[in-house]
């Protein structure tokens, strides 16, 4: 038995970025004008052109500009911001993001959205047990709880952006709701590259929600929510027929006109997780060592780059070792090897 | 940490198969990787910064007075400073009750003796920067490394002065220093803490934050001179929580948790002295 089966402890790296540019260099490339990024650190002079306006991550002082945070210059027109490489999730409308409830209160619940703010999520803008087309009703904000309480997780969409950057969301899809069936985890949120779809189904029938603010569920693909056909819907009925008995569920009995009515039974805010075999929950494990790995290297996480990875990994039988530095960054080779093969890079 | 029901069951469902199904699928017996350094603050004498892959940190200082042994009822004295926790609060004070005990217990005292009526005392202060699953291993495995670079100044006066009223002299130069293995002439090993998780029939190694809040119970178990030692007890693991899984302990699981203990934790000592050799004489930080 190795000791390295046991743990690895090493020395610190020193940081793999490469070396910062300068400030004389910089000033070079501005007065060149060229539309290219650099990094800054707070403080640093980014130009003392009057030109420029100062944007996010900037402040103005003696009629220069000084960045007042560690990233990236962006120039957009006259507009000079610089982009944070670390910090908090910004939230912009139509971001999928996953959340957890901090809050229960009047006709509304706090999310945890790892924004500076919690978001908003009103009790109207989520789908009622029976259906979008019945109205909210007193007894529904008596029994919030029943439907969302603090620590459960769900996903949703960003609908709108308040002025103090605070966000409100809304879950009114099925593909948006209460998460069950797996695990989560964080990453840096600027590591989620935004694309059309968040929602994945990886091999080895694991599902993938990598919300834009960097908080990531891994679960088992449900077999109900993809799948799009009549013994389906049939089976919901049966089921919400089952759950309503006893307990509060208007509009379950009555004719339904559309799939989400359907699907919008008491079903959807179940804390019961379906059974979940064996080989699933270790090839979570799997794409959950993978997706920490690419966290580990800065690499940005799509769906494709999971998948690499995750045949990357397969080169270590026991997945446990992937924890390690060493096996982290091969993982994060293997992927920019396999991206510059594919001519992605 | 709140986790939601769903989550909690995942957790707990995979938690108790067996094998144990961990979320990063580490084995029972890995801990998570570390990264250390030791002998980096100039004005002790000896110190270890560690890190875990979760963002947990911990800086140790080991610094050095001489007292008279007469009038000094112990020559050890830890101290633990944890962010965001006041140092009167039940944790912080757990923590320095255990670490006191288990060094107290176990720790060659003879090699803190300089003449027949003086001693080194060390002050062992303990900083946890960042913490998310329960620190003890992390600031146990720190102060391993402090203590093992620990180097005390050579004593040049008389060592016998029983008869003769001496302040103890020391050599000026830095260079005659001697660690405490040194000292006591033998391989010195300070004691070390192990938390281990019980959940089902099984014991996890150092649980992480997400695995502490579905445990049945918890363990300390320390580990000194290759095996494992008292103190050893059992605690809550997870913070703020509503305990729903917490139950008691089978007297299996602390049999278990011991030879599991006497089987692995060498492999820890011994990738903690592997990583002093590599860093001798590398004076940097990051």
């Amino acid at each position: 038995m190795d000791v390295s089966d046991v743990i690895s402890i090493s020395k610190p790296s020193i940081a793999r970025t490469n070396v910062i540019d300068s400030d004389v260099e910089m000033s070079d490339t501005e007065t060149n004008g060229a539309e290219q990024t650099s990094i800054v650190t707070p403080g640093e002079l980014v130009t003392d052109d009057p030109v420029w306006m100062k944007g996010h991550g900037t402040y103005f002082l003696n009629d220069n500009i000084y960045s007042s945070v560690a990233g990236n210059v962006s120039r957009v027109n006259r507009l000079l911001s610089v982009i944070p490489l670390r910090g908090k999730y910004q939230p912009e409308t139509g971001d999928h993001v996953v959340g957890r409830i901090t809050e229960v209160g009047n006709k509304r619940w706090k999310v945890d959205i790892g924004a500076k703010q919690d978001a908003i999520l009103m009790l109207g803008s989520v789908n009622l047990p029976g259906g979008v087309l019945r109205r909210k009703s007193e007894s529904d904000e008596l029994q919030m709880r029943n439907f969302l309480k603090e620590g459960d997780l769900l996903n949703a969409e960003v609908q709108s952006v308040f002025s103090n950057g605070s966000a409100s969301l809304h879950t009114r899809s099925l593909k948006y709701g209460k998460l069950r069936n797996g695990i989560f985890l964080t990453v840096p949120s600027r590591l989620v590259v935004k694309s059309k779809n968040h929602t994945h189904k990886l091999s080895g029938d694991v599902s993938v929600i990598l919300g834009i603010n960097g908080f990531i569920w891994l679960s088992k693909t449900s077999t109900s929510n993809f799948t799009n056909n009549e013994s389906n819907i049939a089976g919901n009925r049966v089921q919400s027929a089952i759950d309503g008995q006893g307990s509060y569920n208007p509009g379950v009995g009555s004719v339904s006109i559309t799939r989400l009515e359907e699907e919008s039974s008491w079903e959807i805010y179940s804390d019961k997780n379906e059974f979940i075999p064996t080989t699933v929950r270790d090839t979570i494990t799997r794409y959950y060592n993978v997706i920490r790995a690419l966290s580990y290297g800065e690499l940005g996480i799509t769906d494709q780059r999971i998948t690499m990875g995750y045949q990357a990994s397969l080169q270590y039988a026991n997945v446990g070792k992937l924890v390690d530095k060493d096996a982290m960054e091969q993982i994060c080779d293997d992927v920019i090897t396999n991206e510059k093969m594919r001519g992605n890079l | 940490m709140l986790l939601s029901p769903a989550e909690r069951q995942y957790l707990y469902d995979s938690l108790v198969q067996n094998p144990p199904i961990r979320p990063d699928a580490r084995n029972v017996f890995q801990c998570r990787p570390l990264e250390a350094t030791t002998t980096f603050l100039p004005s002790s004498n000896g110190s270890a910064r560690l890190r875990m892959t979760d963002g947990a940190e911990c800086i140790v200082s080991v610094k050095s007075k001489v007292v008279k042994t007469a009038d000094t009822p112990n020559l050890l004295e830890v101290d633990v400073d944890v962010q965001g926790y006041r140092d009167d609060s039940n944790f912080v004070a757990t923590l320095k009750y255990n670490l006191s005990s288990l060094l107290h217990k176990n720790f060659p005292f003879e090699a803190l003796k300089l003449t027949s009526r003086y001693s080194y005392k060390l002050f062992i202060d303990c900083i946890v920067m960042s913490n998310t699953s329960y620190p003890l291993t992390i600031i146990s495995m720190a102060i391993y490394l402090a203590l093992k670079t620990t180097k005390l100044p050579k004593l040049v006066s008389e060592v016998d002065d029983v008869n003769v009223e001496e302040q103890p002299t020391f050599s000026d130069d830095w260079e005659d220093a001697k660690t405490l293995g040194e000292a006591t002439g033998s391989d010195f090993q300070p004691p070390v803490f192990i938390t281990l998780g019980v959940i089902g029939s099984s014991l996890l190694f150092d649980p992480s934050l997400e695995e502490e809040q579905v445990l049945e119970n918890g363990l300390i178990v320390s580990f000194y001179d290759g095996k494992a030692q008292t103190p050893l007890q059992n605690i809550n693991l997870a913070l703020n929580s509503n305990k729903n899984n917490y139950k008691g302990l089978k007297s299996t699981h602390i049999v278990s948790a011991i030879s599991m203990v006497n089987k692995y934790c060498g492999m820890i000592i011994h990738a903690l002295d592997t990583l002093i050799d590599q860093d001798e004489g590398d004076g940097q930080v990051f």
